[in-house]
């Protein structure tokens, strides 16, 4: 349904997106993780077609057999809503303080539906109702800053369901809020994807959610995929250094044992910082932090290697580990 | 309310409702006709019948202020009105579309800046002729550039907040989003703009008046009935004093009101209070 091939997105200043593969079909929940700077939020707004202007995109993307490529507004507007939709990280933001959260959903209905304004607002109780906003005739004339944050990410929901997409995008959706608030807005998103048919692409830094709501999961580092796989397998045996890194940093939620010193032990990180678009390394962005970085890493890119029928990484050590 | 507010908004906010009372009164009453002229009565002093006195053609001051004042509020409300729709619109369109529209249409407004506003009006109403209309238009034509400018600095601002990034991926074009979404959140910005270029339209029609290029005769204006009043400073300058001071209440008040509101709705750009 949505394929990007080799698809890269370019600055003046260097690369945000290098030549990412991705496919997405009907029903798929994918999730990407990976931390500020990779290129999670680029890659989903070049999905929307609104990557910034001043970015240079080079490869394919398709959506629905249509090479979008190169496409201006006018045709991308056309499929936002219907194909793709996309909900924010900031519920507190993604609504328009000034206006009615009823006719903030209604926009799209009437402008790709057509609908009546009766006809719309019938929809958009409807679609409140389905995304479980309590007392939903009363809460379409309020102002969002009448809602809480959990209220109005569901009124953002409802807004990116209005027209039916075929792909949900999700970037950071519960990263704004309260832990309980965040499980059953992804358990919502996982229920909504299921009974509508609908893929759901679930992008967040935080690990628990993605494992939560997704099947697969592809791991990003500075512009580039570099693991992939059922979700499941790869939290539980990450096979790029970067995975493993990422996975360790992990707080456990059940406090340490204290060492002998009486000090609980530091939780590992991965040393470094991730490197501005300037000073990504030309090969495997990774390297310069990489814990097993062979001569080849810094200069030249690895290539993906097949770990299972459904698994790959793009990693050198990996590479020679699996030949060897 | 606890937040106190700002002393330039009161004193604004008073002036202004004195000048636009008097204003609003002079359409129903004013103490005399104030084109009647009684010639045994001129350069009357002030008195219970005549409470300003009255000029060289023995007509009544207080009611020659009121109408003018009506007179002033009239052109400045039609130019701002003017002025600023055409300027917003510009600056809306501009934010927009970006790239080369937004660069033309902020160099042309530059060039708009560089001429003086007040010379530019009165070489807009020396060349159409003098007459109401041509000064509201000359008034309306400055202040298109200043609210282009403000329009599309604002806008530019809020084209980058999330909920326009909502609204373009629930697939609205920038036509729907700049009208319902950005202008509603610039409104504050204009409405502030509008106070204050309120005082400069009511001083520009009062300098256009003054050299003739505004209302004419017999329609009453402050700026004519100060350059009526300047030949005879000697015998009776109270004639140029009030509608002097009419002008600078006018003016100093629109100003301070739209300082005051800019303090009420951008806190950050407020004094420490």
């Amino acid at each position: 349904m949505i394929e990007l091939q080799d698809f890269s997105v370019s600055f003046k200043s260097g690369t945000a997106l290098r030549q990412a593969s991705l496919a997405i079909r009907p029903g798929d929940r994918t999730g990407i993780v990976g931390e500020s700077g990779s290129g999670k939020t680029m890659l989903a707004m070049s999905l929307m077609g609104m990557a910034p202007a001043a970015a240079d995109l080079s490869g394919k993307l398709v959506l629905d057999g249509r090479d979008m490529t190169g496409a201006d507004d006018r045709g991308w507007e056309a499929l936002r809503a219907r194909k793709v939709a996309m909900i924010f990280q900031e519920p507190m933001t993604a609504l328009n303080p000034l206006r009615r959260v009823g006719d903030t959903v209604m926009d799209p209905l009437r402008l790709h539906l057509g609908l009546s304004k009766a006809e719309a607002r019938a929809r958009a109780l409807a679609l409140f109702e389905e995304v479980g906003i309590p007392s939903p005739v009363e809460r379409l004339r309020q102002f969002p800053h009448e809602l809480s944050g959990g209220q109005r990410q569901r009124v953002v929901i409802a807004l990116a369901l209005a027209c039916d997409p075929e792909l949900l995008i999700a970037d950071e959706p519960t990263t704004a809020l309260d832990a309980n608030v965040a499980l059953r807005i992804i358990d919502l998103l996982v229920r909504l994807a299921e009974e509508r048919q609908m893929a759901l692409l679930f992008i967040s830094h935080d690990l628990a959610a993605v494992a939560r709501a997704t099947r697969d999961i592809v791991v990003m580092y500075g512009g580039d995929i570099v693991e992939r796989g059922p979700t499941a397998e790869v939290l539980t045996t990450p096979r790029h250094p970067y995975t493993q890194g990422l996975l360790g940093a992990r707080p456990n939620p059940v406090a340490e044992p204290r060492g002998a010193d009486g000090k609980r032990p530091r939780l590992p990180t991965i040393p470094g910082s991730v490197p501005t678009l300037q000073d990504l390394p030309s090969g495997c962005r990774f390297s310069g932090r990489c814990p097993v970085e062979l001569p080849v890493c810094a200069g030249t890119r690895p290539g993906s290697t097949l770990i299972s029928a459904t698994r790959l990484a793009n990693c050198h050590a990996l590479k020679q580990e699996v030949s060897a | 309310m606890k937040t106190r507010l700002p002393v330039n908004f009161l004193i604004g906010a008073v002036l202004v409702a004195l000048v636009l009372g008097a204003a609003a009164l002079s359409l129903v009453w004013t103490p005399h006709d104030f084109a009647q002229m009684n010639i045994k009565a001129k350069f009357g002093p002030a008195s219970s019948t005549y409470w300003l006195g009255t000029d060289q053609l023995g007509r009544d001051v207080v009611s020659q202020l009121m109408a003018a004042a009506r007179n002033s509020m009239t052109v400045a409300l039609a130019a701002v009105l003017i002025g600023g729709s055409i300027g917003t619109a510009l600056g809306l369109l501009a934010s927009a579309i970006g790239g080369w529209v937004e660069d033309l249409v902020m160099r042309i407004a530059d060039i708009g800046f560089a001429f003086p506003a007040l010379l530019f009006a009165i070489m807009l109403a020396a060349v159409f002729g003098p007459s109401l209309t041509n000064a509201v238009l000359a008034i309306s034509f400055i202040n298109i550039p200043v609210f282009a400018r403000v329009a599309r600095a604002s806008a530019n601002q809020v084209w980058t907040r999330e909920y326009v990034a909502a609204a373009q991926a629930a697939g609205l074009n920038r036509a729907v989003i700049s009208w319902d979404h950005i202008l509603p959140n610039i409104g504050a910005a204009i409405i502030v703009q509008a106070t204050i270029e309120f005082a400069v339209a009511i001083l520009a029609e009062a300098a256009l008046s003054y050299l003739g290029l505004g209302a004419q005769p017999p329609a009453p204006s402050w700026g004519r009935m100060l350059s009526e009043a300047q030949t005879l400073m000697y015998l009776a300058p109270q004639l140029a004093i009030y509608p002097g001071l009419c002008i600078v209440a006018a003016v100093l008040g629109f100003g301070l009101l739209g300082d005051g509101l800019r303090d009420i709705t951008d806190p950050r750009l407020s004094r420490e209070r």
